[in-house]
């Protein structure tokens, strides 16, 4: 029973961390713009942390460059199991207008495995929170196959 | 002896429920407040059962140690405020755990729970002295540290130290970590120093300290209850007006620094406590 | 009976003392120490075990003795006098010149000769005290043989002071033990001047100039002290006619006219237990070799101060000047662990919190109901036992790392895990319950709960003890996780009075309710507390001594299971904003110009508020505003 109702509670407490890495910041205040009074995630339990330890999913969004996939690559790291990936926008999906640029990674999934991609420049509030339900269930699925 | 018994079972299992309970609340009202519709009340059980459910990452085991015996500090001391023990004994017990809270955020060199842990220090070293001086004044007029004593008191304590109520209610809020005081750590949405003394702790750990922390917060609202001790709906709408006002407070207050509470709660709580004991005195 | 346990006990470690001195042999020493430590111990408890008794030495003898105590005791004032004038210290001259002068006046002229003179008397308090001397004063010498032998080599000297060190130190025990054990209060103060000359000697063992230094400014304040005691003494038997303190005491409460050579024991008192304004005297004595500051300054010698007053407690009960004692008594308390709060240098951190205790056990003794007896009683025994832990743990701390900067011990469990988990011990043994400093300050405040402004600062005291004493139990665990960590090995002499005291220190928490019905309540004049199922209970308040202290050992038992399961595999190194470079147990990220950078975390210290040389002036200046009302409020 208990071991049920901690699964249950996987879906309904996932503690979001953002990261930028390298956005232009039209995606941060959309991703942002998800906790306010009008989108509310807290509805579902999300909580903006500050703190990979303590969070279930990662929000990357940002080109990603040379310098600062080392931390991305750490945070990731830092995340305990299950965890999930949303990478939000052009710039995360696959470097966008950057992306020919020389300190340019180009791509979130290059670094770590991302779970879900949110498309948009920026995307719509409305989309980050279907890509976090998505995300949701993704790792409700590793978390079962963990067991 | 079975009362004891049931009052101990309850101690161990209703108090979580509660506290947790009280913690859905606390989040649901202050959503409402900020016209949010904010979580399902059972949302800290869901947060606890997950963080439960999480791979153990720790820094080190001394502070899986930490985490351990600050849940064992904050259960007994709600375990002995159910059996109407010494309140001095209760405080003491207490700060068993706010000792190893901070222990546990100091086990790593990480900045952020460094600063975290210190701060909760000077938390402590503001609130302890304050929770002393209620515990003095209480005996001043039940004529006894025990709680028993609180109980067998004709009139409620509300009527004669009003004053030290509003002294204890500090205390509370820091306890509770509220806004203008949530310096060392803060609470679900909110962040400080990342998460101050909690940084370090993730998983598991950070879901003993949860729980221990519902405890806590039984036993601060029974504390405030104990002032309208002669009937049990007083207690009810007291701990609910008191919880609520926490609230507003949380929710309307920027958080300050230390230095100014550290000054600002010693002053006003010392006045406090001074003015009603003359009046006790006087009256 | 009583003549050979008292042989043992005071006469046997000046002999082992004399010993130390001539026969300048290592091992004859390592086993002069060691066999007087067990005589003690011995000597010590059977006499416990013998229970309250007076005992005079026989006719030829009574007198014998007490010619030859007057006479060591002009001797030793005719020493100092001496050192006086070769360090042209005029002050200390002054001082002992109004000690002599009075004390002859007082031995031709006042007392009688031909009667009888009082010998010694053991009861329950002076048993206690003879016990933390001659157990926790063993433990100590013990350790000092090879901290002495670290610290010359240290000090690469070219003769050995070692022999003079030993003898002090041994002396020093006979010393405390004759003045807890005397019914003659010349004896007493005797006793009282050896313990002021040893800790003189012993401070400035070292010779350094700030050693002398040092060792000047306890003497003259010691001396002042002495001053006190003298004219106390002389007042006293003035009054009663007697210089049997037995007899003195039972004459006690007749009203003012004993009060004032009452205050003047009381003052002296105060300077040996470095009450403020004396504190600096205390604290100066830190430069000495730790077994010497562990020894004499904090769980022994400062004792004799609060004993002096606790022996008189009884004669000025419900006093206004026993008010005052209160007050200042609470006073020190709040004021010195605000001081040990700003301060970073261990040793001084446990100067500042031995005082402060002191404090607290002086007020208890100004509040002076059974209860605050009580409290003052237990507090002796336990912040004896815990102190004398910590002071070690400093000691064998600052001759592994070369520093007692707290700042310096961060991490001090990944380097040497076994003295940072005794200190870790010793301090929780300090601050937390189930252990026994901490129900003697929960009897303190339940005693004191009728006086406001005692209760007040003793609640704010508190407080301020959990602050210091919390970030320093942190630092010391505050490292990074390292694979396979192994007990560092220490040698038997420094491991073994470790293990004894840290083991002490919790076992006899546990025994506490029989500690306090076997030895401190038979001493009260009522029981303020039933003991039943290892509870302690009286009509204001209980504590349930033994179920929370097995609760919580089962809890520290479990929570060790849980903590041992951890492997390298859950270890993760720690947040530093994805920057960190390398693995769990390193401690640097990686900065601008991709330099790696090691991460430097410090203490709050709060020295804008609680520094030593913001304070120090105001809390002498009220203090000594507290004290002249005190004395005032005697006359």
């Amino acid at each position: 029973m208990i071991k049920d109702f901690i699964e249950k509670s996987r879906a309904k407490s996932p503690w979001m961390v953002h990261f930028d890495c390298g956005s232009c910041n039209g995606c941060d205040i959309e991703t942002l713009a998800c906790l306010t009074p009008i989108y509310d995630v807290e509805r579902f339990g999300v909580v903006n942390v500050g703190n990979p330890k303590h969070a279930d999913l990662l929000m990357v969004t940002g080109a990603v460059n040379h310098r600062n996939k080392h931390a991305l690559k750490k945070i990731y790291d830092q995340m305990p199991d299950p965890k999930a990936v949303v990478a939000i926008g052009a710039c995360g999906l696959s470097g966008g207008v950057f992306r020919e640029a020389y300190n340019v990674v180009g791509g979130i999934d290059k670094v770590i495995p991302v779970d879900v991609y949110v498309y948009g420049c920026p995307p719509k509030p409305e989309a980050i929170i279907d890509g976090v339900v998505k995300a949701i269930e993704t790792f409700k699925a590793k978390a079962r196959e963990a067991a | 002896m079975i009362k004891d018994t049931l009052l101990v079972l309850f101690a161990l299992a209703g108090a979580p429920l509660l506290g947790g309970f009280m913690a859905g609340i606390d989040r649901r009202i202050t959503a409402r407040l900020q016209a949010r519709f904010g979580p399902p009340i059972m949302q800290p059980f869901y947060d606890v059962a997950k963080l439960f459910g999480k791979q153990m990452i720790v820094p080190n085991s001394w502070q899986v140690f930490c985490a351990y015996v600050y849940l064992v500090g904050a259960v007994l001391s709600v375990v002995l405020f159910f059996l109407q023990s010494d309140l001095l004994l209760i405080f003491f017990v207490q700060a068993v755990g706010a000792v190893f809270l901070v222990l546990g955020g100091m086990a790593v060199p990480s900045p952020y729970a460094q600063v975290g842990a210190q701060r909760e220090l000077i938390q402590v070293l503001t609130y302890e002295p304050l929770l002393i001086l209620v515990f003095v004044t209480i005996y001043s007029v039940t004529g006894s540290f025990k709680i028993s004593a609180i109980y067998a008191h004709e009139a409620p304590l509300l009527k004669e130290l009003p004053l030290i109520f509003i002294v204890l209610t500090y205390a509370l809020t820091i306890k509770l970590r509220k806004s203008p005081f949530d310096f060392s750590t803060s609470h679900h949405g909110h962040q400080e120093i990342v998460k101050g003394v909690l940084t370090e702790h993730s998983g598991p750990i950070l879901g003993l300290i949860e729980v221990g922390h519902w405890y806590e917060t039984v036993l601060i609202l029974g504390l405030c209850a104990l002032f309208w001790a002669t009937s049990p709906v007083g207690m009810i709408i007291l701990i609910t007006a008191t919880y609520f006002a926490e609230l507003i407070v949380d929710n309307a207050m920027a958080r300050m620094t230390w230095r100014w509470m550290l000054g600002y709660v010693w002053s006003v709580g010392l006045a406090m406590s001074v003015i009603n004991i003359i009046w006790l005195y006087a009256k | 009976m009583p003549s050979l346990l008292l042989f043992m006990c005071i006469l046997v470690p000046i002999i082992a003392g004399v010993l130390c001195y001539l026969v300048r042999i290592g091992f004859a020493r390592t086993l002069t120490v060691l066999v007087t430590g067990a005589v003690l111990t011995a000597g010590s408890l059977m006499l416990l075990g013998h229970g309250t008794f007076t005992y005079v030495p026989p006719s030829p003898w009574a007198g014998l003795v007490n010619t030859a105590i007057t006479l060591a005791d002009f001797a030793l004032l005719a020493i100092m006098f001496g050192i006086a004038r070769k360090h042209r210290s005029k002050l200390i001259m002054t001082l002992v010149v109004l000690q002599a002068v009075p004390l002859l006046f007082f031995e031709l002229f006042m007392v009688d000769h031909g009667a009888p003179a009082p010998g010694f008397y053991g009861d329950n308090l002076s048993l206690i005290i003879t016990l933390l001397v001659s157990i926790v004063g063993s433990l100590i010498c013990v350790f000092a043989l090879p901290y002495m032998q670290k610290h010359e080599a240290h000090l690469h000297l070219k003769r050995s002071r070692q022999p003079q060190f030993f003898f002090l130190l041994l002396i020093f025990l006979g010393a405390m033990n004759g003045l807890a054990l005397s019914n003659n209060i010349a004896w007493l103060y005797f006793f009282f001047e050896v313990t002021t000359f040893c800790s003189f000697m012993l401070i400035g063992h070292d010779g350094t100039p700030i050693a002398v230094k040092n060792a000047l400014r306890a003497l003259w304040m010691n001396s002042l002290g002495g001053v006190a005691f003298v004219f106390g003494m002389i007042g006293a038997h003035h009054i009663a006619g007697t210089t049997d303190i037995q007899q003195i005491i039972a004459s006690g409460p007749m009203g003012g006219a004993l009060l004032v050579p009452l205050a003047l024991l009381c003052l002296a008192g105060f300077t040996k237990s470095a009450q403020v304004p004396f504190q600096s005297w205390l604290l100066g004595a830190m430069v000495a070799p730790t077994p010497v500051s562990a020894l004499l300054h904090s769980s022994t010698m400062v004792k004799a101060g609060v004993y002096v007053i606790f022996r008189f407690a009884p004669t000025f009960a419900g006093t206004f000047f026993s008010q005052g004692l209160a007050i200042v008594g609470s006073f020190t308390f709040l004021v010195t662990i605000a001081l040990a709060l700003g301060q970073r240098n261990g040793k001084k951190i446990l100067a500042y919190s031995t005082i402060s205790n002191l404090g607290l056990i002086i007020a208890c003794a100004g509040i002076n109901t059974p209860t605050a007896l009580a409290a003052g009683i237990l507090l002796i025994i336990f912040h004896a036992i815990s102190k004398a832990l910590l002071f070690l743990c400093v000691g064998t701390i600052e001759q592994e790392i070369g520093s007692r900067d707290i700042e310096d011990m961060r991490g001090l469990f990944a380097v040497k895990p076994r003295i940072a988990v005794i200190t870790v011990i010793g301090i929780m043994t300090m601050l937390l319950p189930p252990f026994g400093v901490l129900i003697s300050k929960w009897m303190a405040i339940e005693a004191a709960s009728n006086n406001l402004p005692a209760v007040g600062m003793i609640a704010m005291g508190s407080a301020l003890g959990f602050v210091v004493w919390g970030r320093w139990a942190g630092i010391l665990m505050s490292a990074s996780y390292k694979k396979g960590l192994k007990p560092e090995p220490m040698s038997a002499f420094v491991n073994g009075p470790l293990s004894v005291l840290a083991g002490g220190a919790v076992l006899f928490s546990l025994v506490l309710p029989w500690i306090y019905s076997l030895l401190v309540k038979p001493m009260l004049a009522f029981a303020p507390y039933q003991v039943h199922f290892g509870s302690l209970d009286s009509s204001i308040g209980g504590f349930t001594v033994i179920p929370i202290f097995l609760i919580l050992a089962a809890g520290f038992v479990y929570a060790l299971k849980q903590a041992q399961k951890t492997r390298a595999r859950h270890v993760a190194p720690m947040y530093m904003s994805g920057v960190h470079s390398g693995g769990p147990d390193d401690e640097t990220f990686r900065g601008p110009m991709n330099k790696i950078v090691q991460i430097e975390t410090g203490n709050y210290y709060l020295t804008r508020l609680f520094g030593e040389e913001r304070l120090t002036f105001w809390v002498n200046n009220v203090a000594v505003a507290l004290l002249v009302l005190m004395m005032g409020g005697a006359l």
